[in-house]
């Protein structure tokens, strides 16, 4: 319900844009830019890089808003592609954002997790800024994009099985630093 | 099993988008963008005979937001022009202005910006078509003024049209837009129409007779 009107809004902003209108451009720019830039950094990791993704990908947006079919909406659009350009971006740093023996899938015990730990946004969101590149970007798309793994398989060219394994790897990682940081007064640094 | 991890994150999604660029960075997005097609421009032709198609411009589906910057910046210029002209005692401008404001009591409820502007574009349009019948149009040899008054008529049915909608339409800055872009059309038709006859009158005097000097000179 609320989607709909949200999308109508959007509808009319983005018929604009089609038509060349840089003010309706600046709208959308306006209404996404913080959201694209977050989903950016928390996938590339890298503050300068994150705004080149993002320059690029509004503008790519831009450029092929012909080709946006309004069935999605035009924030998911919009995400697409900033994650795609976000994963190229890590793949020229990195030639590998899974590292080999990584990609056999297997059993990974179940993580277990402190009952008296109490977990803090501002804690889980620096702590998965120190996981390594291939497992930030799987637990990033999992948890925070709401990727299912056979999406995250198709955008990082991996199977669905190696990245459900590497979701669980990175999980694991995750709660380890942050439980290494709850111990140690100051976070070592990165 | 379920993955508290996740939960917690859905639990606190907007919290994790913390991030924020460069406000200048949209400076950097629009230089690198196509330039927006332009809004074809009405064809501009300097030849001896004025037809100029209005009718495109009289459309007005002109941006909605551009056209309310644009109708307040010309109602700003236009008032303080009027001030100015009111202040320097220019009897025929007074006397527009009264008229004027007699004429539109009702006008100066809706609108009262527009009874200024509109008192001082009727000014500058009476007083070009007092420099425009200085010169007899028999004798250089030209009898458009037939169409420069049918273009000048159908602009005044178009604006008394617009008038009327004044009153009916809650949008009122749309309308006042293109009333005074009406008045500006008008102003600049017979621009445009003293310069050509500016330029005859010219040409006549030096006597130049080569054809290919300038298109004007072929009349």
């Amino acid at each position: 319900m609320e989607k709909s009107s949200y999308q109508d809004v959007n509808a009319q902003v983005v018929q604009r844009c089609r038509e060349g209108d840089n003010r309706a451009q600046y709208e959308l720019y306006k209404l996404y830019s913080k959201a694209m830039f977050s989903v950016s950094m928390r996938i590339t990791n890298d503050y300068a890089e994150a705004e080149d993704v993002l320059q690029e990908a509004f503008i790519s947006a831009f450029k092929n808003l012909h080709t946006y079919k309004s069935e999605a909406s035009f924030g998911s659009w919009l995400k697409r592609i900033v994650i795609n350009a976000s994963v190229n971006a890590v793949r020229k740093r990195r030639s590998e954002l899974v590292p080999l023996e990584d990609r056999l899938a297997g059993d990974i015990a179940d993580e277990e997790y402190d009952d008296d730990t109490e977990w803090q946004v501002e804690k889980v969101r620096k702590a998965i800024q120190r996981l390594p590149d291939g497992y930030r970007v799987v637990l990033s798309l999992y948890l925070l994009e709401g990727f299912d793994h056979a999406e995250i398989g198709e955008v990082l060219g991996i199977s669905e099985s190696t990245s459900k394994s590497q979701y669980s790897r990175a999980k694991k990682k995750l709660l380890e630093i942050m439980r290494d940081t709850h111990y140690v007064a100051k976070p070592r640094s990165i | 099993m379920e993955d508290r991890l996740k939960e917690f994150v859905n639990e606190n999604r907007e919290e994790f988008d913390v991030f924020e660029p460069r406000p200048e960075l949209w400076q950097e997005i629009c230089r690198q963008m196509p330039k927006a097609q332009e809004k074809p421009v009405t064809a501009r032709k300097e030849a001896k005979v004025i037809s100029i198609n209005f009718g495109e411009l009289l459309n007005f589906n002109a941006d909605f937001m551009f056209m309310r910057v644009a109708a307040s910046i010309i109602l700003l210029l236009g008032c303080g022009l009027t001030l100015l002209l009111v202040k320097q005692n220019v009897p025929a401008n007074t006397g527009a202005t009264m008229a004027a404001a007699t004429e539109q009591a009702a006008l100066s409820q809706i609108a009262p910006e527009l009874v200024e502007v509109e008192a001082y574009y009727t000014n500058q349009i009476k007083s070009k078509r007092e420099e425009l019948s200085d010169y007899d149009m028999k004798v250089l040899g030209l009898d458009e003024a037939k169409e420069i008054d049918l273009e000048l008529a159908r602009l005044d049915s178009s604006y008394t049209q617009l008038k009327t909608q004044l009153y009916t339409t809650p949008n009122t800055d749309q309308v006042m837009g293109a009333m005074i872009q009406n008045l500006q059309i008008r102003i600049e038709v017979l621009n445009r129409q003293l310069e050509v006859l500016k330029r005859i009158e010219q040409l006549k005097k030096e006597d130049i007779t080569e054809p290919d000097y300038n298109e004007t000179t072929t009349i």
